[in-house]
């Protein structure tokens, strides 16, 4: 069947997603720190690391739930094929 | 819908949310000007505010559904609660993370009273009372129509504890004063909230299709199994 | 109509007769009722919280506790011997038997909860003297609103495996307005306020214990259907 990929690929999207928000929150702290360079010299990151924390934290629960429903629907298919 | 047609229609709901998912991560880092007393945290926000909406209406649908199986008893229905009760799960669990993780810096500490967050953190564990009963009968038609009480309960029960938990809130002082949402949003925080919600409405519709799906094709598989023994 | 209440009579004075002969879960609950004052009191430090205080609160979370201990037996006895069949197969509908497990459920509990302010009053040194009458009228709603939502899920909890263990995780999170409200009527009444400063509470939590009853009734027949 043609979803028989399903866990590969949710797995593989769930991953391209934590990369894109890695870049992303990168890409924002480098180009978030310069203007505000005098403010944030007097804030710690601490707030940064928990919109970080939340935000992957998002993509892995969802996609656990993605794969988990991927594997049950696997294991069916592999008990209907016998 | 088929079961076929209900897979499709999940994987195409499930990519667009997730699609929409990475949208709103663009949203929330690039777009979205930062909030004035807050600061970078209130970001959380985006993604806390729509989880809760879907986890409650997830408990809203199950509910339904589970009325609607008791009274007209198709086994569809009790599906689609159980699913809806996963999905909300799920949900639930992202806003009892992510709201601490706000709340650190926010009020200076990961778990407070909040009515709200009382309120989810209740709401989760009914979510798991709920798949407790349903997985701890040896008849299955036993266990749905426990499980259905016990939806039905939980979201009868639900305005009395809102309202319980604020009584019991306004008790006590606040540790800091700062409130997650004030009476007016600016404009582009509104629309990334309301994109936010628009986002998690899809993933939950589409893998709760997409799960549905499962529990339709494990259904029959356990008829086939029935019939062939 | 007094068709109706002759069969959940004759629920109730089954119920009640076999609780007066045997006391098998009055003589338990109540026993749990004092040896949690006894254990209560040793831990907490008396000379750095105000014991009145904390009792007000004490005092309901062993009224849950102790009520689970008896209300998750409801059916137990029955569930032996096909008992419950028997029952449920009477032309009595099934909301009638429900009514009647619940108020012998709520007269067991009410004694219970009667004990367990003498002697948390008692070990605490509580004075009871002022306003009692409504403070035992708090403590028989309270105790109505968790008999009703107990109830239904004892019989619940008796049809799965894991039988009284599955209880709690179901009855406790329901059970938050009842103690806020309890507590947060009783608190006032016991350091000797007027009732017109708590009655908004009292007034929610027989709401609440209204509410219970009415879902439970309406529930129980699909809970014991088979």
């Amino acid at each position: 069947m043609m979803m028989k990929n399903i866990v590969p690929r949710s797995l593989m999207l769930s991953l391209a997603g934590l990369a894109v928000t890695a870049a992303v929150t990168l890409a924002q702290e480098a180009a978030g720190v310069p203007p505000q360079a005098s403010r944030l010299a007097e804030q710690n990151l601490r707030p940064y690391w928990h919109v970080f924390a939340a935000y992957a934290l998002v993509i892995v629960v969802i996609g656990g739930w993605v794969i988990s429903i991927a594997r049950r629907l696997r294991a069916i298919e592999d008990r209907s094929v016998e | 819908m088929t079961t076929a047609g209900m897979r499709r229609g999940g994987v195409v709901l499930t990519v667009l949310g997730l699609a929409g998912l990475i949208a709103l991560y663009w949203m929330c880092f690039f777009w979205v000007s930062t909030e004035v007393n807050q600061g970078v945290i209130q970001r959380i926000f985006y993604v806390h505010v729509p989880a809760a909406w879907t986890s409650f209406l997830a408990i809203g649908f199950a509910a339904l559904a589970s009325g609607m199986y008791l009274w007209l008893r198709d086994d569809r229905l009790d599906r689609a609660a159980l699913c809806a009760i996963e999905g909300g799960l799920v949900f639930a669990t992202l806003v009892l993370t992510t709201g601490p993780l706000w709340g650190k810096i926010a009020w200076g500490t990961y778990w407070t009273w909040e009515p709200r967050l009382t309120l989810t953190l209740l709401l989760w564990f009914i979510f798991v009372g709920y798949i407790m009963v349903r997985n701890s009968t040896e008849d299955p038609d036993k266990g749905k129509r426990f499980a259905a009480v016990v939806a039905i309960i939980g979201a009868l029960d639900i305005p009395f504890i809102h309202l319980s938990v604020v009584w019991f809130r306004s008790l006590h002082p606040e540790p800091v004063v700062a409130k997650p949402d004030g009476p007016t949003l600016p404009g582009d925080m509104l629309a990334t909230l309301l994109f936010g919600v628009l986002v998690f409405s899809l993933l939950f519709f589409g893998l709760f299709l997409f799960r549905y799906a499962v529990e339709a094709l494990r259904a029959e598989a356990d008829l086939r199994a029935r019939s062939a023994a | 109509m007094s068709t109706y209440l002759t069969q959940v009579w004759a629920i109730l004075r089954k119920d009640l007769v076999l609780e007066i002969r045997s006391r098998e879960r009055v003589g338990a609950m109540c026993a749990f009722a004092v040896l949690t004052g006894v254990l209560f009191n040793f831990s907490i430090d008396t000379t750095t919280v105000r014991p009145n205080e904390v009792a007000t609160g004490l005092i309901w979370m062993t009224l849950i506790f102790g009520g689970l201990l008896g209300v998750g037996r409801t059916f137990h006895l029955e569930s032996q011997d096909g008992a419950l069949q028997g029952i449920l197969m009477s032309p009595a509908p099934k909301d009638a038997i429900f009514i009647g497990k619940l108020i012998a459920n709520f007269v067991l509990l009410f004694v219970v909860s009667l004990l367990v302010l003498g002697v948390f009053g008692l070990f605490f040194g509580i004075d009871l003297g002022r306003n009692l009458s409504w403070v035992v009228f708090v403590l028989g709603i309270g105790s109505l609103g968790f008999v009703a939502v107990g109830t239904l899920f004892a019989a619940v909890a008796e049809g799965t495996h894991l039988r009284e263990t599955l209880l709690p995780v179901l009855v406790f999170p329901l059970m938050v307005p009842m103690v806020i409200y309890g507590v947060g009527a009783m608190m006032p009444l016991l350091s000797g306020r007027p009732f017109t400063e708590v009655e908004g509470n009292v007034r929610m939590l027989g709401a609440f214990a209204l509410a219970a009853v009415a879902a439970g009734a309406v529930l129980f027949r699909y809970v014991v259907e088979d």
